[in-house]
């Protein structure tokens, strides 16, 4: 398997997704975020020229305004209010998960090609596509605070934008752009959730959460 | 090529110490002794009288002679001059050289324990970890570049065509590893004065005269096998450089390994020494990166 440019821009999103998945510090996450969905947004740049269809190119602006700009900058606000530096890490240690994210990205690779797709080209996106929503998982899996599972989610989301936008013929612009609007409207009740978690138990640790059903 | 095998052997070992210490005095706003000064050292060494502690036995003083030729034989069977390998048929697998340079970390292990001194055996139980740590590491990196040739056979590996972004990969890897198996800068500060943290120098507090003069020439010429390796598989990611050979090749791949030597000092002058329990996370990045590669160089058939 030859892998295109296209391929390295979003196998780097990829690979930046398991780096994340040993940081324990939360804004080095969210640059870590920030990076990956711009370098989303470049690929698709880059897929739209390829394809020549000019709708691509602007769902690559909203994506690198609203996901790679907005959504990043808004998390980081929160974490300044709510004071989060670190998120230690729960279930495994964030160097044990990176390696984990590692065997993870190897798996997506070796199971894309198990699934049918209508669109040729570019097989190679199909993993760096399942890796992002493998890693993702990961993060939500592995972290301690309610922040970084939101991350996680967002590591996820971009995943699946991947999937859709390459391993199809296109999906029509409204989906793709009420998807991404979805995903500010989601993030931002999410970031109101965070803010009210921590007014009530003052603080945002979810393995500490299991105290609450007696 | 007798010649480039001595002046690999003799002269380049030294002189990149020498280098290494120039440039690190340089970072520091200090002069510096010449870039010849481990010569000097050395001879100074050999003319010295030995001390050698009455609990140590015959290990002590075979150890470091030992370490020596398996140094040696490493250093001649890896291309990390860019220089052409001797044709030692299979002798030139990867795994050979890499297990080489464990058995010259396990006698200077022995040597170490063999003393009886409590710092000699705190730093061969620190070497020991790391070395552990590192091993994975360095067998994956350099057989992400097998996979990619496909064959064990280092002369094989350093001369195929390979995918630049594999090279770059395994590259850093073996930067990495080479600086946590050689004592250097993150991993442990090679000029501490405070025993408790040292790991290379704890372990040859003991060694003096010749017995001392044998282990720094045998730890510089592992410095420049591992630095070496590491600055030849960067080279590859260059383009043009597979094309060179003969006298430019070899000129370029010493002009590399000098690179990266400055490259080690300038590390030395800006990083701080990790904290203990901190190493095994610093060395997963590398372990992360060889198995990236490893993952390409598959992908790729």
């Amino acid at each position: 398997m030859h892998l295109s440019t296209q391929e390295y821009i979003a196998g780097t999103a990829a690979v930046l997704a398991v780096w994340m998945c040993g940081l324990t510090q939360v804004r080095l996450a969210l640059r870590g975020l920030a990076a990956q969905t711009a370098l989303l947004a470049v690929a698709t740049a880059a897929l739209g020229l390829e394809r020549h269809a000019p709708y691509e190119l602007l769902l690559a602006a909203v994506v690198l305004v609203v996901k790679a700009g907005a959504i990043p900058a808004y998390l980081a606000w929160a974490a300044g209010r709510l004071d989060i530096r670190r998120d230690a890490g729960a279930l495994l240690s964030p160097t044990l998960s990176m390696l984990a994210g590692l065997g993870l990205l190897a798996t997506g690779f070796f199971l894309a090609p198990r699934f049918a797709t209508p669109a040729s080209g570019h097989a190679g996106m199909a993993g760096m596509a399942l890796a992002l929503v493998f890693s993702g998982m990961l993060l939500m899996l592995t972290r301690r605070l309610a922040l970084s599972q939101l991350i996680g989610f967002l590591v996820m989301e971009n995943g699946i934008f991947l999937y859709s936008l390459t391993q199809t013929a296109g999906m029509p612009m409204i989906v793709e752009m009420g998807v991404v609007f979805d995903v500010l409207v989601g993030v931002l009740v999410a970031g109101l959730v965070i803010f009210r978690l921590n007014r009530s138990f003052e603080h945002i640790d979810v393995t500490q959460l299991r105290g609450l059903r007696n | 090529m007798i010649l480039q095998l001595m002046v690999n052997a003799l002269v380049v070992p030294l002189l990149l110490m020498g280098v290494i210490r120039k440039a690190k005095a340089l970072m520091q706003t200090r002069r510096g002794a010449p870039v010849w000064q481990p010569f000097y050292d050395i001879a100074r060494l050999l003319k010295k009288g030995e001390t050698i502690s009455e609990k140590a036995g015959w290990v002590f003083v075979w150890a470091p002679r030992i370490g020596l030729v398996v140094a040696l034989a490493a250093a001649i069977l890896a291309p990390w001059s860019g220089a052409p390998l001797p044709p030692f048929g299979g002798a030139t697998n990867y795994l050979l050289v890499l297990y080489l340079m464990a058995l010259a970390r396990f006698v200077a292990m022995l040597a170490a324990m063999d003393t009886g001194s409590a710092f000699g055996g705190l730093g061969a139980s620190r070497d020991a970890t790391i070395s552990l740590l590192v091993e994975p590491v360095m067998v994956i990196g350099l057989g992400a570049l097998a996979l990619a040739a496909g064959s064990t056979d280092l002369s094989v590996i350093y001369s195929a065509p390979v995918n630049p972004v594999v090279a770059a990969l395994v590259g850093v890897t073996l930067l990495i590893a080479a600086l946590a198996e050689l004592s250097r800068m993150p991993v442990d500060d090679p000029t501490t004065h405070l025993e408790l943290t040292m790991v290379h120098e704890a372990m040859i507090l003991e060694n003096s005269g010749r017995n001392l003069a044998l282990t720094e020439y045998a730890a510089a010429l592992r410095t420049c096998v591992l630095l070496g390796l590491a600055a030849q598989t960067l080279l590859r990611a260059a383009p043009g450089f597979p094309l060179l050979s003969g006298g430019a090749r070899y000129a370029v791949g010493l002009a590399a390994l000098f690179a990266v030597g400055g490259l080690v000092a300038v590390a030395e002058g800006v990083l701080v020494r990790l904290k203990w329990r901190g190493i095994p996370s610093f060395l997963a990045y590398s372990a992360g990166l060889s198995l990236l590669a490893a993952l390409l160089a598959v992908l790729k058939g």
